[in-house]
């Protein structure tokens, strides 16, 4: 095995077996690491791709940004110090039905849309730069405004929860 | 196959370095604390009671390892090491030499910018794993703490990435010249202050209060797993003040080769030594100070700093 | 190949758990999960097809600003429903107007 193909399948791994943890576990805090596995596994999927910024960008958004911000969550809204608390799900048949087949259906039409796949070689984070500033500016100033509209939604909302 | 063996070999080296700086670290911040409070600090087992910590270590190893029985056992055990790890893996991104880091990558000053956002994770972990209000507390204090001094820490940094034009720390050490010390004064103090915040040092050390909080997220925690917290806490001083030293004042300069290392880490620890001195000097500052003077001074500096930086660059 | 099926694994376990889960804090783990497997389609995808890496970049870097801006949106919701109801369950909440 090659060192490529060892990065190939411990992104996998990783990527798998966080999401099988992050969708069965039932302890909340035990989720939320299998949750921060599959992040992790996502991000050494890109850094394998050879997107490195976007592997590094990965860890800083979802693992420092959305996996703190859900364990705060967490924290502040259940006692540390009471019972282990559990999420509660209902597995039936019917949603693992739904799941498998949407995905099924999404592999194969991917599968004929799109061939074989090659290894591409390194990247570098100037390219990203002159395409976000350059052709996409557009796209890169309205995602702006819309994280900005996003901070300004979360101030209402935690405020009006507040004033009740 | 072989670069995962070089990069396991790296990954030793740097989490030796950084317990044995650790080491020395705590016995440095003992004789400096000393210093600042009229007393001598250790003075007893060798030259300045520099041997104090090789008795100590073996100490905290044999120490008995207490579990408390409501505790999430597994993630109480080894939270710690997720808190130390990303620290001993931020060092592999360090120039110590012109042209030379243990892993030198093109997005190195955002890997480095990026480790505390892990170790946000662990120590979140850790509080929650010890089923404590004090250490919840303490945790949730350290996580909106690093959170916040993670936006001036990395907009102070930006300066820096535009002069050089590269994220690659080799190319901002090649690329440093010494007016930029004038030019980025401002960016630099943001710098150490934020990041004095980031690692949960006084005067910012609200997390472990101890009047309040008896210390804070790792409140449960004894002998070594508590060590491996206090490894990770004076690693990432050294990280920090090895990256300011060599991305902000010039690295090895003026000197060359060996006695260019030997400059950059005396450097580095002239800002470890600045780093305690504001920790034994300065009081303990209030949460919501905190967080205030972090988005209503820091950010609107670093954006003064960014943009003056942008304004000079043409003509530079 | 590998990727392709991968992702669509991972589509289908996000999916699942939004719709298993009856926790919002596990519904939006689970939106999470599909978010990532959508993103590492697209990346995976991309590096196959010979696309500049600075397009393929761009477009993850917008997918995930969407799901940083997602996630806060969704956890301040949860938080505010905890507190004004104290509830956190997707089946409880039917009535529309608080």
């Amino acid at each position: 095995m090659t060192a490529q193909s060892a990065g190939l399948a411990l992104a996998i791994a990783l990527m798998l077996a966080g999401a099988i943890g992050a969708v069965l576990l039932k302890e909340v805090m035990r989720v939320m690491i299998a949750l921060g596995a599959f992040l992790f596994g996502v991000a050494a999927m890109y850094a394998y791709l050879g997107y490195s910024f976007l592997a590094i960008a990965q860890v800083f958004v979802y693992v420092g940004g959305v996996l703190v911000l859900m364990v705060f969550a967490v924290m502040t809204a259940r006692r540390a110090d009471g019972e282990r608390p559990a999420i509660v799900s209902r597995h039936d048949v019917g949603s693992a039905a739904v799941a498998a087949g949407v995905g099924a259906m999404l592999f194969l039409s991917l599968r004929t849309a799109f061939g074989d796949t090659s290894v591409p070689v390194s990247r570098s984070a100037s390219d990203l730069a002159s395409e976000l500033l350059g052709p996409r500016l557009v796209a890169f100033e309205a995602a702006g405004v819309f994280l900005l509209a996003a901070l300004v939604a979360v101030a209402v909302i935690l405020k009006g929860g507040e004033e009740r | 196959m072989t670069s995962f063996l070089l990069g396991a070999l790296w990954g030793v080296v740097g989490v030796v370095v950084i317990a044995g700086g650790a080491v020395i670290g705590v016995w440095w911040e003992r004789k400096v604390a000393g210093r600042i409070q009229l007393r001598y600090g250790p003075q007893q087992i060798g030259p300045a009671g520099s041997l104090q910590m090789l008795a100590d270590v073996p100490k905290l190893l044999f120490k008995e390892d207490v579990v408390p029985s409501g505790a999430d056992k597994p993630l109480f055990k080894y939270a710690p090491l997720v808190v130390f790890a990303p620290v001993a893996a931020a060092i592999a991104v360090i120039p110590f030499a012109k042209g030379w880091a243990m892993f030198d990558t093109a997005v190195g000053v955002l890997f480095f910018l990026a480790v505390p956002s892990i170790e946000v994770v662990a120590i979140l972990v850790a509080a929650w794993a010890q089923r404590n209000t004090y250490s919840a507390l303490g945790g949730l204090r350290a996580a909106s703490q690093m959170i916040a001094y993670e936006v001036p820490r990395a907009l102070s940094v930006a300066p820096l990435v535009l002069l050089a034009g590269s994220l690659r720390p080799t190319d901002l050490v090649a690329a440093w010249r010494w007016w930029w010390v004038p030019l980025l004064a401002l960016a630099f103090l943001i710098y150490l202050i934020s990041s004095i915040a980031e690692m949960n040092r006084g005067p910012f050390d609200l997390p472990e209060a101890e009047s309040e909080l008896v210390a804070g997220y790792f409140a449960d925690y004894s002998g070594m797993r508590w060590a491996i917290f206090m490894m990770a806490e004076y690693g990432a001083i050294i990280t920090t003040s090895l990256f300011a030293a060599a991305t902000f004042l010039g690295a090895g300069w003026p000197f060359d080769g060996a006695l260019g290392v030997v400059a950059l880490i005396v450097k580095a620890a002239a800002l470890v030594t600045l780093v305690m001195w504001t920790k034994w000097t300065l009081p303990r500052i209030r949460q919501d100070q905190l967080l205030r003077f972090c988005w209503t001074v820091l950010v609107p500096a670093a954006l003064v700093q960014l943009a003056i930086v942008g304004v000079v660059l043409p003509w530079l | 190949m590998i990727a392709l099926a991968v992702a669509c694994a991972l589509f289908s376990l996000g999916l699942y758990a939004v719709l298993s889960r009856r926790d919002i804090i596990g519904v939006l783990v689970g939106v999470e999960i599909m978010l990532g497997a959508g993103s590492v389609l697209l990346a995976s995808l991309g590096a196959a097809s010979g696309a500049s890496s600075g397009s393929v970049q761009a477009i993850g870097v917008m997918v995930l600003l969407l799901a940083a801006a997602e996630a806060a949106v969704g956890l301040s919701l949860l938080l505010s429903l905890y507190r004004t109801s104290g509830r956190s369950r997707v089946d409880e909440l039917s009535e529309v107007s608080g």
